[in-house]
C-alpha cells in the first residue's frame, strides 16, 4: 500500500499541463476543478511549536487551514482571527481548530512566518467507471518579495487504487516529470525571505562543543549562543507579542551571569567582572515585568482557588496588576532601547571574539577538564547544602539551595555535549525532580511575599479595598497551604537525588581521570 | 468514534440513499468516515462507482484486520472511504454461524477500524437474521427509515420484538420517515399518529426524483445537488441524528 499523501515533482517550464493530461488520456479520463489563487500567510509560534508537531498552519484572510506538512492532509479548516497582529489560540472561536492549537501553542502567540502566493488547479483522474482513482494538483508557489516561481505537480493517491497510481507515475515520468520537489518549497522560501528557517529557534540550550577546544574557545561559543538568544528575543519583548520572549530573554541573561560566576579564570578577570555587573543590571531591568507576567498568567488558576464570593476582589487586583504591567513594560522597552543596553551587548560580542591581551590562568585548559571540575564542584555544593534540608528549613535557605541546583543545572547544560547523552539525560532527570519541587516551593513563597507587600501598601478604608484585601487574604491562605504541603516532600526528593547510584554516576561522569586521547 | 447502522427489515425504503448521503455529510465535517456496504446487491458501492476486488469475500470480511484494510477504497470525496460489498455476502449468515461468539463477530471486526475512522456507517441488507443481530450488537445507533404505510409499521413491530428477543432493547433505534409523499393522505395520517413517540425523529426525507436519480449520476444527492430540497432534508436528518445519538 502507498503511504498517504502525495508525490511532488518540479514541473519543467517547457511542459504544459495540457500535454500531461493528453498523455494520461489514453488510460484515464479527467475532470478539472476551476483554478484557485490565493496569497496565504503561514503562521507558527516563534519557537515553531506547530512545525515540531508536523503541522503547517496558514491563513487567507480569516480562513485558516491546518494540515500535516508531510502528507498535506488537511486536519482542520475553520474561520479565525485575522493575522494582523500576534494572535493566540484563545483568539480562535471555540471549535476543533482551537482545540488542537491550544495545547500545542500554550501561552505562545502565532506570528506570520512566510507569505506565499499559491495558484493552481486540481484534476481528478478517472477510470472507466468514471471513478476518481487519483488526484493531480498543478500549483505555482511564489514567496512574497521573491523572484523565484516554483511550478509543482503533485499526485495524491486514492486508497485502494495503487495499481492506477503506479501507472500514472510512470506516465508522468515518461513525460519529463521526474525531479522530486518538496511540497513546502514555497513555505521554506517564504521563511527565508522573512529571515527565518524552520526550527531555527528553541528555548532549550543546545550547542555541540568540540572536545579539542580550549576552555576559552568553548566559553566564547557558549556565551555567543546565549547572546544570540538574548538578541533574538528582544524584538518580541519590545513588541510585547507574548510573555515567553521576556522569559527566554531572562533565562539567557541568567545563564550568561551564571556562566560568568561559575567559570572563573577563563575570561580575563576584569572582563568577567565588568560583564557580570552589566548583565546583572540588564537582568534587573527585566524583573518587574516578568513578576507581573507570572501573576497574570496564573489568573484563572488563582481565581479557581477562591470561593466565588471572594473572586470579584481578586479580579480588581488583577485589573490593577494589568495596569501596573503596562507601566513596567514601557519602562522595560525604554531600558532595552537605551544606548547603554545596546552598547553592553555589542561590547560583549566584541570581547568574546577578540584575543585576550592577558589570557586568564585557565584559558588554555582543555574544555573537558574545565567541565568536569565545574560540574563536580557544583554537585558537591548541592549535596552539602541539601543534606541539611528538612521539613522546617526556613524559606530563605530553601531558596539558596534552589539557586545552587540551578547553577548545577546550567553547568551541566553548558557542557552536556561532551558527555554520553543517555547518562546526561539521567542525571538531568534526577536533578530536575528536585528542582521542580524547590521551584514550586519558591514560587509560592515569592507570590505570598508579593501579596503581603501589596496588602501592606494598601489601606483598608474603602469598600473597594476591603473586597480586595479579603480576596488577597484568601489567596495567601491557599498558597500557604500548598507551600506547607510541599515541605513534606523535601526529604524524600533530596534522598532520591542523593542516592548512591546518582552519586556514583556523577563521579563516573565528571570525576573520572582524563584519559589521554 | 461511533458506528451507525442504517437498517430496516423491508427493502426499498431508502436505506442506501440514507447511508450514502449521511456518510458524505459526515466526511464534510470533517470526520474520517468509512461506509460499509453490507448488502450483497452492492447498491452503495454502485453509487460510488467502486467495485470490490476479486479476492474479497465474506470470509475476509469476517477475518477482519488487514483482510479488510486491504480492500477499503477511497471514494471521490476526501475523508470518505468505503468497503464495497461482495456478492458472497448473500451467504454471510452461514459463515457467521461457524464463528465463535457468532453474534459479536462484526463488533470484533469493526473495533480496530475505529482507530482510523471517526465514524463507521453500515448500509445493511433487508432481513432479520444472524447478521442483523451482529449489526445491532455492533452499532451505537440504529437508524431505521420507514415509509409511512401500515406494512412498514408492522415491520417495525417485528424489529422491536426481535430486539427484545435478543435482549438488546430498543434505545439504540431511531426511526425516521422516508420517501414521504405529502399529497398522500395516508402518509400524513400515519406520520401524525407516530409523531412525538419515543425514538421517532422529527426530520423527514421526502420522496424525490433527485434522490431516485442518484443511480444515474452516481453521487450522493448532497454532493451533486447541494442546494436541492433532498440535500437539505438529509442535512436536517444528519444534524438531528448527531444530536440525538450524541455522536
Amino acid at each position: 500500500m502507498q503511504p498517504p499523501g502525495a508525490d511532488t515533482w518540479h514541473l519543467p517550464d517547457a511542459l504544459q499541463v495540457e500535454a500531461i493530461l493528453s498523455a494520461l488520456s489514453a488510460e484515464f479520463g479527467h475532470i478539472a476543478a476551476p483554478e484557485y489563487a490565493a496569497t496565504v500567510m503561514y503562521a507558527d509560534s516563534f519557537d515553531w511549536r506547530l512545525y515540531q508537531q508536523g503541522f503547517l498552519l496558514h491563513c487567507h484572510g480569516q480562513a485558516w487551514t491546518l494540515y500535516h506538512g508531510d502528507s498535506s492532509e488537511v486536519t482542520v479548516q475553520q474561520g479565525g482571527p485575522e493575522l494582523k497582529r500576534a494572535c493566540f489560540a484563545q483568539d480562535f472561536p471555540p471549535g476543533p481548530l482551537r482545540e488542537i492549537l491550544q495545547p500545542i501553542l500554550g501561552i505562545r502567540c502565532l506570528l506570520p512566518m512566510a507569505t506565499v502566493r499559491l495558484r493552481g488547479r486540481q484534476v481528478r483522474l478517472l477510470n472507466r467507471d468514471e471513478k476518481t482513482v487519483a488526484r493531480l494538483v498543478v500549483e505555482t508557489q511564489q514567496a512574497m518579495h521573491s523572484t523565484s516561481v516554483f511550478r509543482l505537480i503533485r499526485l495524491f493517491a486514492v486508497r485502494g487504487y495503487d495499481r492506477e497510481l503506479l501507472h500514472i507515475r510512470r506516465i508522468l515520468a515518461e513525460n519529463g516529470v521526474q525531479q522530486p520537489a518538496s511540497p513546502m518549497i514555497g513555505f521554506t522560501e517564504g521563511c527565508r525571505e522573512s529571515g527565518r528557517r524552520p526550527l531555527d529557534y528553541s528555548s532549550k540550550f543546545s550547542l555541540q562543543l568540540d572536545p579539542a577546544d580550549t576552555a576559552r574557545q568553548a566559553m566564547a561559543r557558549i556565551y555567543q549562543v546565549l547572546l544570540d538568544s538574548i538578541e533574538r528575543n528582544i524584538p518580541g519583548v519590545l513588541e510585547d507579542w507574548d510573555s515567553e520572549f521576556l522569559h527566554d530573554l531572562r533565562v539567557a541573561i541568567r545563564r550568561t551571569r551564571s556562566g560568568l560566576s561559575l567559570v572563573t579564570k577563563v575570561l580575563p578577570d576584569a572582563m568577567a567582572q565588568r560583564f557580570k555587573s552589566s548583565f546583572g543590571l540588564l537582568g534587573r531591568v527585566t524583573g518587574p515585568t516578568r513578576d507581573l507576567d507570572v501573576y497574570l498568567l496564573n489568573r484563572d488558576a488563582y481565581l479557581d482557588r477562591l470561593p466565588p464570593a471572594l473572586r470579584p476582589g481578586l479580579e480588581l487586583y488583577f485589573a490593577d496588576l494589568a495596569r501596573r504591567r503596562q507601566i513596567e513594560q514601557k519602562r522595560l522597552v525604554r531600558a532595552l532601547r537605551s544606548k547603554k543596553s545596546k552598547a553592553v551587548l555589542s561590547a560583549w560580542r566584541r570581547s568574546l571574539h577578540r584575543p585576550d591581551r592577558h589570557p586568564a590562568p585557565h584559558a588554555a585548559m582543555p574544555v573537558r577538564e574545565l567541565a568536569g571540575r565545574i560540574i563536580a564542584k557544583r554537585f558537591k555544593r548541592v549535596l552539602r547544602d541539601g543534606s541539611g534540608l528538612h521539613a522546617v528549613t526556613p524559606d530563605a535557605e530553601v531558596h539558596l539551595l534552589r539557586i545552587q541546583c540551578k547553577k548545577l543545572r546550567y553547568a551541566i547544560e553548558f557542557f552536556s555535549s561532551l558527555y554520553p547523552k543517555d547518562e546526561i539525560h539521567l542525571v538531568v532527570r534526577q536533578l530536575k525532580r528536585l528542582q521542580d519541587i524547590l521551584g514550586s516551593f519558591n514560587d509560592l513563597s515569592v507570590q505570598q511575599e508579593m501579596l503581603r507587600r501589596t496588602l501592606a501598601e494598601q489601606g483598608c478604608e474603602s469598600r473597594h479595598n476591603a473586597l480586595w484585601a479579603a480576596a488577597l487574604g484568601a489567596l495567601m491562605q491557599s498558597l500557604y497551604e500548598e507551600q506547607e504541603a510541599l515541605r513534606d516532600h523535601f526529604t524524600e526528593a533530596f534522598e532520591q537525588f542523593s542516592d548512591p547510584a546518582t552519586i556514583a554516576l556523577f563521579h563516573d561522569l565528571f570525576r573520572k581521570k582524563q584519559e589521554p586521547s | 468514534m461511533s458506528i451507525i447502522a442504517v437498517y430496516n427489515i423491508k427493502g426499498g425504503v431508502g436505506k442506501t440513499a440514507t447511508s450514502v448521503n449521511l456518510a458524505y455529510l459526515s466526511s464534510l465535517q470533517p470526520s474520517k468516515t468509512l461506509l460499509l456496504d453490507m448488502d450483497p446487491q452492492g447498491s452503495a458501492s454502485y453509487y460510488f462507482r467502486i467495485r470490490s476486488k476479486e479476492k474479497f469475500n465474506t470470509k475476509k470480511l469476517l477475518k477482519g484486520g488487514k483482510h479488510i484494510e486491504e480492500n477499503i477504497r477511497g471514494t471521490d470525496y476526501p475523508g470518505l472511504d468505503m468497503l464495497p460489498a461482495d456478492f458472497s455476502y448473500r451467504n454471510i449468515d452461514i459463515a457467521l454461524d461457524e464463528c465463535k461468539k457468532s453474534q459479536k463477530r462484526l463488533h470484533k471486526v469493526l473495533q480496530p477500524l475505529l482507530e482510523e475512522y471517526d465514524r463507521i456507517i453500515l448500509d445493511c441488507p433487508p432481513n432479520l437474521t444472524l447478521l442483523s443481530e451482529n449489526i445491532f450488537y455492533a452499532a451505537d445507533c440504529i437508524l431505521a427509515p420507514v415509509i409511512p404505510t401500515t406494512l412498514s409499521l408492522l415491520s417495525l413491530e417485528q424489529l422491536f420484538d426481535f430486539l427484545e428477543e435478543v435482549e438488546l432493547g430498543r434505545d439504540k433505534v431511531h426511526i425516521f420517515f422516508s420517501m414521504v409523499e405529502k399529497r398522500k393522505k395516508m402518509h400524513s395520517e400515519l406520520m401524525q399518529s407516530m409523531q412525538g413517540r419515543e425514538g421517532v425523529l422529527r426530520s423527514v426525507i421526502p420522496y424525490s426524483a433527485d434522490i431516485e436519480r442518484m443511480g444515474i449520476y452516481r453521487q450522493p444527492v448532497a454532493a451533486a445537488l447541494p442546494g436541492s430540497h433532498a440535500a437539505a432534508a438529509y442535512e436536517d436528518l444528519w444534524h438531528e441524528v448527531q444530536n440525538r445519538c450524541r455522536i
